[in-house]
């Protein structure tokens, strides 16, 4: 696939988040965006007047409420700017990036806010996800978001013990790093001496997916602010460029669980993505990797896609330590998908979270050494992948 | 007894019997063992049975539970009282499931009125001064005694003196009134679920001294708040509950209207992609690796070969019917004789095969007696041996 021409180049000059928790009883969905797009406008320095348009994006069916960009417009003051709604489900805060990235590099808007959230109190997550499957096939079938497959299939590569004792690891790094983040929902103070207690002991979902193995239900929002490389370097001292970004879909069924297996979506967008900015060696490249891990054995089995690795070299890293803070590749120090999942939002805090890293203001998850480029993911639907890529300058 | 948030471990457990629901445990046939850490723990054994329920404690051997549930005291305390969250409580390993969870999530909830925290005479005496309203004691100086009988009893003397008021954990020798009952009565009497003039008529009080100082007394206080309660005066959350019922009608369009004809006809139909020989089950108008269109059928299965074994023990929605799914129950991914090695389908196991299924087994389908072209023709399958 040919480098994607950029009309222009595109920065991030803004973010605003607020907390993640199970219940923000005291706030209705527009009050909770009208907080992070006031953190958001606070952290550009920029008045609404300022803002060419707004994205939205949230899944819809868990709350259940029609055109929410409507609703949402008191909290945003969108009111006569132009707006469009984006709903890709998981992937959705990833494809307000994509989108926001596409509508300010074709000349079209200079200043452009998204805003990704979800109130998954106001909803049921898994109902909303089981109503998606296709209604002629599979929708008696889904079990929300849930399989054990990834487990099964990680236990018979590695065997029993170092499969489960990994993903309990990659879950206590993921809880370490989120008790680091204030933002964080799920700050459970986990240690490594739990390891063997709670991979036998916390009640399992589906087959060796355990509770503690699952990402969150959040209640959150996320804002980004982007703007033309003309605009984003006087309104701000430090963007964050978006380099590149790429979508890769797979059909709409869980058809690829058979004999042979076919190439992983991750592993697919991530051989295009490196391939057509001359990655060579993501590891050796990346200095941060915020990646969307709904559950802990995905994550850790999508280490070995995103990266290219292959065997176990993503066990090994990871029983290493080299992707802790102080590893080779940080992974998530913003606690990732486990501790903190409003849907609509998550796959934005990637890339947001990323950014925050680049420009050192990550706050308690700032990672010690200097980070100019960083990876981030999007996970939604039937094994669908977005990756973004981005850069403290613009020298590529 | 150590307390926790001011609750004792055996409030929760003395308490079940009055909170017990009959209506909501009929049918019900469930053990459920606590096994709980630390000082004051201990085990406890709860039977529900056709509608009744028994407790044991010291229960030495909680192996027959259909659930055991570990905690230790103070976090199965504050997680009944909900000032521990249960799901984090859950995840961090503090409380340990061993059996089936939805006994714990689904019967317990029916079967039992939530545990509101016991309130203690101590608690209520103790709150007396932070109650006090001088502006009603102006020029009042009184000592009021309280002798509690029972096992949460005790005496104090209430000083009331010059605007102020203090507590002693005492009965002083020379107060003005002195109050006897019970210590249930004088909970009783604060929680507002006793009338005070009633209780003295029928002799369930005795007060000694000065009456009219008794009288006086009740005016000098705010009225005891339950601690929990007062949160319900706090700002009032409004939240509206609806269930829907939306019946939806699909066209299944040419491609699907064949396989749901073959399912009829206990035949699986599946498109085979012109250029790279793929099979899809169901079938698929397109082959999206090819990009073209994938109208060939032929015939796969019926048996296949499992692949991926998911044993489901999370108890979700049905979202054809809103019921909650027995657990547990095993999706099985497998490919179909006949089709393509890099396609499967799914489907679910027999309940009588979930603990013989591994991969690599073949499997059957089994097939509704009457079948109408619908997705229920296909029951599920179950190993062919």
């Amino acid at each position: 696939m040919a480098k994607k021409k950029k009309n222009r180049n595109v920065g991030i000059i803004g973010v605003g988040q607020t907390e993640y928790s199970s219940h923000k009883e005291y706030q209705n969905q527009a009050e909770m965006v009208n907080e992070a797009v006031r953190y958001a406008l606070a952290d550009a320095n920029l008045s609404l007047d300022d803002i060419d348009c707004v994205i939205h994006g949230n899944m819809e069916l868990f709350e259940m409420v029609h055109q929410p960009d409507m609703w949402h417009s008191l909290g945003s003051g969108a009111f006569g700017k132009d707006q469009l709604r984006i709903t890709t489900g998981g992937t959705t805060g990833a494809s307000l990036v994509c989108a926001a990235d596409n509508l300010v590099a074709s000349g079209m808007y200079d200043v452009v806010m998204a805003i990704g959230l979800e109130k998954l109190q106001e909803g049921h997550t898994t109902g909303g996800i089981t109503n998606m499957a296709d209604p002629l096939w599979f929708r008696h079938l889904q079990t929300g978001a849930l399989t054990g497959s990834t487990a099964s299939m990680m236990i018979e590569e590695f065997g029993e013990e170092r499969a489960k004792i990994a993903a309990m690891k990659y879950r206590i790094l993921m809880d370490k790093h989120a008790c680091l983040n204030p933002r964080a929902h799920r700050r459970l103070g986990l240690d490594y001496d739990q390891m063997e207690n709670l991979m036998n002991t916390s009640p399992k979902l589906v087959g060796e997916l355990r509770l503690i193995h699952m990402c969150s239900q959040s209640d959150g929002a996320c804002v980004m602010i982007f703007a033309s490389e003309k605009k984003a370097k006087k309104l701000s001292d430090k963007p964050v460029w978006i380099r590149d970004h790429i979508t890769i879909h797979r059909e709409e069924t869980f058809n690829n669980f058979g004999i042979e297996r076919p190439e992983w979506t991750m592993r697919n967008a991530a051989r295009k993505l490196f391939e057509r900015n001359g990655i060579k060696d993501p590891l050796k490249y990346f200095d941060v990797f915020e990646m969307y891990d709904p559950s802990a054995w995905w994550g850790l089995d999508w280490l070995r896609e995103f990266l290219l690795l292959d065997g176990d070299e993503h066990l090994k890293l990871l029983e290493n330590g080299e992707f802790d803070l102080d590893g080779k590749l940080p992974v998530n120090p913003s606690g990732g998908v486990t501790a903190s999942n409003p849907i609509g939002a998550t796959a934005m805090l990637r890339p947001a979270e990323a950014a925050m890293q680049i420009r050192g203001d990550a706050g308690p998850q700032q990672i010690r050494k200097k980070v100019k480029h960083a990876l981030a993911s999007g996970f939604g639907g039937t094994m669908w992948t977005v990756m973004v890529m981005l850069e403290k300058e613009l020298n590529w | 007894m150590a307390e926790y948030f001011g609750t004792k471990i055996d409030d929760i457990f003395n308490t079940m019997e009055q909170r017990f629901l009959p209506q909501g445990a009929q049918g019900v046939d469930a053990s459920i063992g606590y096994n709980i850490s630390g000082e004051v723990g201990g085990t406890w054994k709860l039977t529900i049975k056709d509608g009744t329920m028994n407790l044991e404690s010291d229960v030495g051997d909680l192996t027959g539970c259909a659930v055991v549930l570990n905690a230790d005291a103070e976090t199965f305390v504050g997680v009944t009282l909900g000032k521990i969250d249960a799901g984090d409580a859950f995840s961090s390993g503090k409380v340990a499931v061993n059996g089936d969870l939805t006994i714990l999530g689904n019967v317990l909830p029916k079967v039992f009125v939530p545990f509101t925290p016991v309130v203690r005479a101590e608690a209520i005496i103790e709150s007396m001064p932070e109650r006090f309203r001088p502006d009603k004691a102006e020029g009042v100086n009184m000592k009021i005694g309280y002798d509690l009988a029972g096992d949460d009893g005790g005496q104090w003397t209430v000083i009331v003196k010059e605007g102020e008021c203090f507590l002693k954990e005492s009965l002083e020798a020379d107060c003005t009134v002195t109050m006897r009952m019970d210590a249930q009565v004088f909970v009783d009497l604060n929680t507002g679920k006793l009338d005070g003039a009633e209780a003295f008529s029928s002799g369930k009080i005795a007060i000694d001294g000065d009456m009219g100082a008794a009288g006086t007394s009740a005016k000098l206080f705010a009225k005891f708040e339950v601690p929990g309660a007062d949160e319900k005066h706090g700002e009032e959350l409004i939240s509206l509950k609806c269930v829907p019922s939306i019946n939806q009608r699909y066209a299944t369009g040419p491609l699907m209207g064949k396989w749901f004809k073959g399912l009829k006809e206990k035949k699986f139909y599946a498109t085979r992609c012109p250029k790279c020989g793929r099979t899809q089950v169901p079938p698929r108008e397109i082959c999206a690796a090819c990009r073209v269109r994938s109208e060939d059928f032929m015939e796969v299965g019926p048996n296949a070969t499992v692949t991926l074994i998911d044993t489901v023990y999370y108890a979700s929605p049905d979202p054809l019917t809103g019921k909650i799914r027995e657990t547990p129950y095993v999706a099985l991914f497998m490919v179909m004789d006949g089709s393509t090695p890099d396609q499967s389908f799914s489907h679910e196991l027999n309940p009588k095969d979930i603990n013989r299924i591994k991969p690599g087994m073949k499997v059957r389908p089994v097939w509704a007696k009457k079948r109408t072209g619908s997705y229920t023709d296909l029951v599920y399958f179950e190993i062919d041996d």
